[in-house]
């Protein structure tokens, strides 16, 4: 039961002009659930993000892995930690710009292991194939395009087999057909390994396909919603604002919702 | 391994940059290792021109120490007699036995016995002191290379016949052929006829040196069989203050004494030479740290979002510091390895100008492996050191800070 918590958890920024970007976050997330954060930008879901990630520390409160209070830990430690359990999408998805695709992929890899053999990097050629970026395996990080970046990225969150994987809008960049695709190969990731995901997303068809949906705004959970009860349109309906409450498929519904 | 070949990436995807510090630590280190070479060489020729057609070491008898002419009850010595022994010269007697062990030694590249005595001659008004020289002419040869520099006559003496020096021949209007009258301080004098003139390119020994079989100048110092003095040669001059230690200790009957003992001028001058030399080099060497190290610290500000990515992704910080340490020893190895062959090359080309103008004096410089290996590792430390405070700045980024901006 891979739990993660997060128990009071305040984020202020700055000292003279403070910035409250978290304030008193409880959350508990199982193993394997498959989660979206939304919320206005601004609102804190990337310093969330970084949080669980142990990427930051908060200013107040905890977070326990497994049980294990990880913010006690030293930053080597969370080092180790992130390579061992934690896999990233990052919202502007970093690349090394000296490596190429099959490199960058490996990395998390080498970090962990020192030298990628064969098997680590038949792994990682299957990955990039698996995200559509094959004809590009050797072609440097910084001559791919956005979307191509992006999906590399992914390829690279998914090499070490991580735990948990955290996406700050891995979508952000794609077109819709490779979006869905995306999305359908993060969810069969989640479906077999039980790999947890907590994806931040401005995507509301994304967020509709995740078991839960967590809204953040101005730093505290406003909404933490459950989609397995409800039907797709329910949680359509849920997910839009109020001007625009059309079914997942572009149609309005029948009778307004009461 | 990871570390090594993330640097590595770094070097070779910044490669103005590389490229152009490697030129600087290449052009610091050539001049280095020349510099090193050059010094090293004109002190050697330096000291081969005072010392290498002169004794390394030689032994004479030493002179009297002054007995004490009443001891007192309490051992303290009250009075002295002073005893000169100007005048009458003190023979080594044994020299050929100390002769047979010094060649069972076999440390010497050359063993010249001597027996000299100063003499005068009179011409008119004038009288001219002379050092009346007595050896065996084939072995003074190797020390003092004489019958190459014969200019006049036959490279003989034997009897009555003697050498004399160009100076001493033209100051006397005389030359080979013709005979000189010398007197010693004893009283006695002799026509001695001259067989042949040198030229040592030494004003002082053209001027005094009169040359006379070993056994002549015996005779007229009244030495009976002795010598006055053994010179001898070694194969590295350095080595012959540490020889004359070890024989004063052999032989402690005779007075030992090196070049170096004889020459602390020259020695000094070589010292002062020496440490300007390494100081010239220490600052070398400071700046090629200091380019190193400002070369990284601009690389790790530039690779500040790649720093941020593999910490982000689990690179540990010893790790992320690792890598620029590894950058800086890999630059200053390759920098001091590319700077010593350069270094080789102006050597090489020096070498061949000098050829090429044999007037200049120093004809060639020499690379010294265990100096260039030295300098190698020096820079290669040098870089390592140089690359600390970029290392530990990188190793202290955190990643939120650029996994937030983008
Ligand atoms: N380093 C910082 N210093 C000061 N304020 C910060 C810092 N980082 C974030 N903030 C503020 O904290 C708040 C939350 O930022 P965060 O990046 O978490 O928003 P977000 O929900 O991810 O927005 P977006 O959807 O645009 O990515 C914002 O008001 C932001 O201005
Ligand atoms: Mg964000």
């Amino acid at each position: 039961m891979a739990d993660i918590e997060l128990e009071g958890i305040r984020k202020v920024y700055g000292t003279a002009i403070s910035t409250v970007a978290l304030r008193g976050v409880d959350l508990t997330v199982p193993a394997g659930e498959y989660a979206a954060i939304i919320g206005r930008s601004g609102s804190g879901k990337s310093t969330l993000l970084n949080i669980l990630g142990t990427l930051d520390r908060p200013t107040e409160g905890r977070m326990r892995f497994e049980g294990r209070d990880l913010f006690a830990a030293s930053d080597d430690k969370l080092a180790e930690f992130r390579s061992g359990t934690l896999g990233f999408i990052f919202q502007f998805h970093y690349l090394l710009p000296e490596f190429n695709t099959l490199e960058n992929v490996l990395l998390p890899y080498r970090i962990r292991h020192g030298r990628a053999d064969g098997a680590a990097v038949r792994r990682a050629k299957e990955l990039i194939e698996k995200v559509g970026v094959g004809p590009r395996m050797y072609n440097r990080a910084n001559n791919l395009s956005g979307g191509e970046q992006q999906r590399v990225a992914i390829a690279r969150s998914l090499i070490n087999a991580p735990r948990v994987i955290l996406a700050d809008e891995p979508t952000g960049n794609l077109d819709t057909e490779t979006s869905e695709s995306v999305k359908g190969l993060l969810r069969a990731i989640n479906r077999e390994f039980k790999t947890t995901f907590i994806i931040v997303t401005h995507d509301r068809h994304i967020a509709a396909g995740c078991d839960r949906v967590i809204e953040i705004e101005d730093g505290s959970i406003k909404r933490d919603l459950s989609t397995s009860e409800l039907s797709r349109d329910e949680t359509w309906a849920e997910l839009a604002p109020c001007n625009c409450r059309e079914r997942e498929d572009g149609r309005l519904p029948a009778a307004p919702p009461a | 391994m990871f570390n090594l070949s993330v640097a590595f990436r770094f070097l070779k995807e910044g490669r103005m940059q590389t490229a152009l510090i490697l030129i600087g630590i290449t052009l610091g280190i050539a001049v280095q290792v020349f510099l090193n070479a050059l010094i090293m060489d004109l002190q050697l020729s330096l000291v081969e021109d005072t010392v290498g057609r002169s004794p390394h070491i030689t032994a004479t008898m030493p002179d009297d120490v002054p007995q004490a002419a009443y001891v007192p009850p309490d051992g303290r010595p009250a009075l002295a007699r002073i005893v000169s022994n100007e005048g009458s010269l003190k023979p080594i007697r044994d020299w050929k036995s100390v002769e047979a062990q010094l060649v069972k030694l076999g440390a010497f590249k050359v063993i010249v016995p001597v027996a000299q005595g100063s003499g005068f001659i009179r011409q008119g008004e004038k009288s001219l002191p002379v050092i009346l020289r007595g050896f065996d002419l084939e072995r003074a040869d190797a020390l003092y290379d004489i019958r190459r520099r014969l200019v006049a006559g036959r490279y003989e003496v034997g009897g009555n016949g003697i050498l004399i020096g160009r100076e001493l021949a033209d100051k006397l209007r005389t030359g080979a052929g013709h005979s000189l009258r010398i007197a010693v301080p004893s009283g006695a004098s002799d026509v001695f006829p001259i067989n042949g003139v040198f030229d040592l390119e030494n004003q002082a020994l053209n001027e005094s040196w009169v040359l006379v079989s070993l056994n002549r100048a015996q005779i007229l110092f009244g030495l009976d069989q002795g010598l006055t003095q053994i010179e001898l040669q070694v194969p590295d001059v350095f080595s012959a203050a540490g020889w004359a230690e070890s024989l004063r200790r052999s032989f402690p009957a005779l007075k030992w004494l090196s070049w170096q003992e004889t020459n602390a001028q020259l020695l000094a001058a070589l010292k002062g030479q020496g440490s300007s030399s390494y100081i010239i080099q220490m600052f070398v060497l400071l700046s090629v740290t200091l380019a190193i190290a400002s070369v990284l610290a601009i690389s790790v500000v530039q690779r500040s979002r790649q720093i941020g990515i593999l910490k982000a992704l689990g690179m540990k910080t010893r790790q992320i510091g690792r890598v620029f340490i590894i950058q800086g020893a890999v630059l200053g190895f390759i920098g001091s390895l590319l700077g010593s062959l350069a270094g080789w090359g102006l050597i090489a080309m020096f070498t061949a100008v000098q050829k090429a103008n044999p007037a200049a004096g120093l004809t060639s410089i020499s690379v010294r492996s265990g100096a260039v290996v030295l300098s190698i590792l020096i820079a290669t430390t040098a870089g390592t050191l140089a690359a600390f405070f970029p290392a530990r700045r990188a190793a202290r980024l955190n990643p939120i800070e650029v996994i937030r901006n983008g």
